[in-house]
């Protein structure tokens, strides 16, 4: 049984990402911040990471580098709903939610996917981080 | 005082003419009067001259001697000296010559003095001492012929000095009124300058310096006048289409910056709206795979996620918005295939009551353009115009054809246009078309958005929208790119997208 470590400041997204995933066969520990689920990582390794972008405290684009760096065997699947703000409130002319993933990307993030999503491809999109971990 | 100002040529005439009614009488009196003393001094002496003769000749001539002797030398003297009386007189009797008139009285102390005693005779007494006996010799000469000579001479004087004076004033007007035409024909210029017209340029031909001069004078101040003026009036015009640019660059302005505003907003709302879309499609999906088909629940819940997925697809309607000037790649675009490809989808989509026309150009130029956004741009525009035409039936055309250059040395132009023959708009609508959110469509059968994000894409591609529209009369949406190009390539298959 695969691992997977869900980081998202969102609750309902959280859970709700857990639940489609666990339906599907996963283990699913999930975290509302990149630095206690680098620590978790620590603790107990996981398969795959599926991280938000934008976050409080330490944001997704720094969280894919410390993992990749950390853990090289970790897959990372990257989500973002766009949006040109940040933690500190609205930024007019702020990075877009293509650059957000294109920087996600160019982090270490093995897959990108745009908010919201439907089951079925968060599940192929999981599925194919694997599937490219175990090739 | 103004009636006592008067013209310069009637001052400088009348001034003539008072100078000469003053002079010509002491004139006319002085000289009159050397003539009249001349004419009385020489008749004198021809009368003295005339009475010595004759007395003389009495003295040692003969003529006393006989009666009829003396008599022929006293009408001698009416004859030829213009005597009218001659008489001798003796102790006791006296002769007279018969020949002037007989009621003339000698006065016993002659005068000696012209035209005295108002008789028009002049009398001379002269004693005569002829053998030892005395007599005495009285002539009278006639003094008219003198006055007339003297008033004829006055008169003619007169004659002359009338005609002198006639001339005088004459010559004074001739003068004065040229004098006066060059300083007319500058007051004239100087009126006309101080009541605003400049135009008038000033021609003054005088043979006087000074005023060539200050005619001279006064056309290079009209000159820098005018000149002054017309830099003035080139300045307020300047200033009037600055500002009339001022204004439309601050509504431009003001428009980007609420567009911007609202952008920016839609795009932390689309972020907001797509976490919470998550859990609801997540959920929904996965609370439907545990209810059997056919339940009331279940197609309750269908509902839940197909109206999420729409609220998604509003969400990245409104993301494009607001993210289109910065996520667009802009590459050299053939409108052509853009119009065909969009034409043959909106085709397939529109209702059969509307008929789609095509009016595509030979020969277009490649235009700066994302092909995709381009073809979204088109939809929008297409979908706009059917929804305009609220159902019913209606002719919608999409066009593409060159436009001439703004300037002569740039490139030309491509006009892209979306026709309807729907309801058309006020005003008041066309001001606020372009802004997100804003509808005439009542609540629920539209999000507002399709003009907007036509705006934000047009903006992206730096090219330029207008509307030509009026209530019941059609829209017409105008898209004007740069070529960026002179010639279109050869025409490429309809389906060959972009670059």
């Amino acid at each position: 049984m695969h691992n997977v470590l869900v980081i998202d400041d969102e609750v309902d997204v959280r859970d709700s990402i857990q639940r489609v995933l666990e339906r599907a066969g996963f283990l699913v520990r999930t975290f509302d911040n990149a630095t206690d689920a680098l620590l978790e990582l620590h603790r107990a390794p996981a398969d795959v990471v599926i991280t938000d972008i934008i976050m409080p405290k330490l944001n997704g684009v720094d969280a894919i580098h410390r993992i990749v760096q950390e853990f090289p065997g970790v897959r990372i699947v990257a989500i973002s709903g766009g949006g040109n703000f940040d933690t500190s409130g609205y930024q007019p002319g702020a990075i877009t939610t293509t650059a957000y993933l294109a920087a996600a990307q160019s982090a270490g993030a093995y897959s990108i996917l745009t908010k919201p999503f439907e089951s079925y491809e968060l599940i192929e999109a999981v599925k194919h981080v694997i599937g490219a971990g175990h090739a | 005082m103004a009636q006592l100002r008067s013209k310069f040529a009637n001052l400088v005439t009348g001034c003539v003419i008072a100078v000469h009614l003053v002079l010509l009488p002491a004139l006319y009196f002085g000289v009159g009067y050397v003539i009249r003393k001349s004419h009385e001094d020489l008749f004198v002496q021809h009368a003295r001259t005339f009475a010595r003769m004759l007395a003389d000749e009495f003295e040692v001539g003969v003529a006393l001697e006989s009666r009829a002797r003396t008599e022929d030398l006293l009408d001698l003297a009416i004859i030829h000296g213009e005597s009218r009386y001659a008489e001798l007189t003796d102790r006791d009797h006296s002769i007279r010559s018969a020949l002037g008139p007989p009621d003339i009285t000698a006065p016993r102390e002659p005068e000696m003095g012209f035209h005295n005693g108002g008789d028009d005779i002049y009398f001379i007494l002269l004693p005569i001492v002829h053998a030892g006996q005395s007599a005495e010799l009285r002539l009278g000469f006639d003094e008219r012929p003198t006055q007339a000579r003297i008033q004829l001479a006055l008169d003619r004087m007169l004659l002359l000095m009338a005609g002198y004076l006639c001339l005088a004033i004459g010559i004074a007007a001739y003068l004065s009124n040229r004098l006066s035409r060059p300083i007319r024909r500058l007051q004239d210029v100087s009126r006309s300058i101080a009541s605003g017209d400049c135009a008038q340029a000033l021609h003054v031909s005088t043979s006087i310096q000074e005023l060539h001069e200050l005619a001279a004078d006064l056309e290079a101040m009209r000159r820098e006048l005018v000149g002054m003026n017309d830099r003035l009036q080139e300045k307020i015009r300047e200033k009037e289409i600055s500002e009339t640019r001022n204004d439309e660059l601050q509504k431009q302005l003001r428009h980007r910056q609420r567009l911007e505003t609202v952008g920016t907003l839609a795009g932390g709302i689309a972020h907001e709206f797509n976490n919470v879309l998550v859990p609801v499609i997540l959920f929904t999906d996965t609370a439907l795979q545990d209810l059997p088909s056919g339940s009331a629940s279940r197609s309750d819940l269908e509902r839940v996620l197909a109206a999420a997925r729409r609220a998604k697809d509003i969400v990245q309607k409104i993301l494009t918005f607001s993210h289109v000037l910065g996520d667009t790649t802009l590459a050299p675009t053939d409108l052509r295939n853009v119009v065909a490809e969009s034409v043959v989808l909106f085709s397939a989509l529109a209702p059969p009551s509307i008929e789609v026309r095509t009016e595509i150009a030979e020969h277009v130029p490649l235009v700066r353009a994302d092909a995709t956004l381009a073809m979204d741009l088109v939809m929008n525009l297409c979908t706009n115009a059917y929804q305009a035409m609220q159902g019913n039936a209606g002719i919608l055309t999409v066009g593409l054809r060159v436009a001439p250059a703004a300037a002569a040395d740039s490139l030309p132009r491509v006009e892209l246009w979306v026709a309807d023959t729907g309801h058309g708009m006020a005003p008041t609508t066309v001001e606020r078309i372009f802004e997100p959110f804003f509808t005439t469509r009542p609540v629920g059968q539209g999000t507002g958005l399709g003009l907007s994000v036509v705006h934000g894409i047009i903006e992206s591609f730096g090219a330029s929208i207008s509307v030509d529209t009026a209530p019941g009369a059609g829209t017409t949406f105008k898209i004007v790119f740069a070529a960026i190009a002179e010639i279109t390539p050869a025409a490429r298959p309809i389906g060959a997208l972009g670059t």
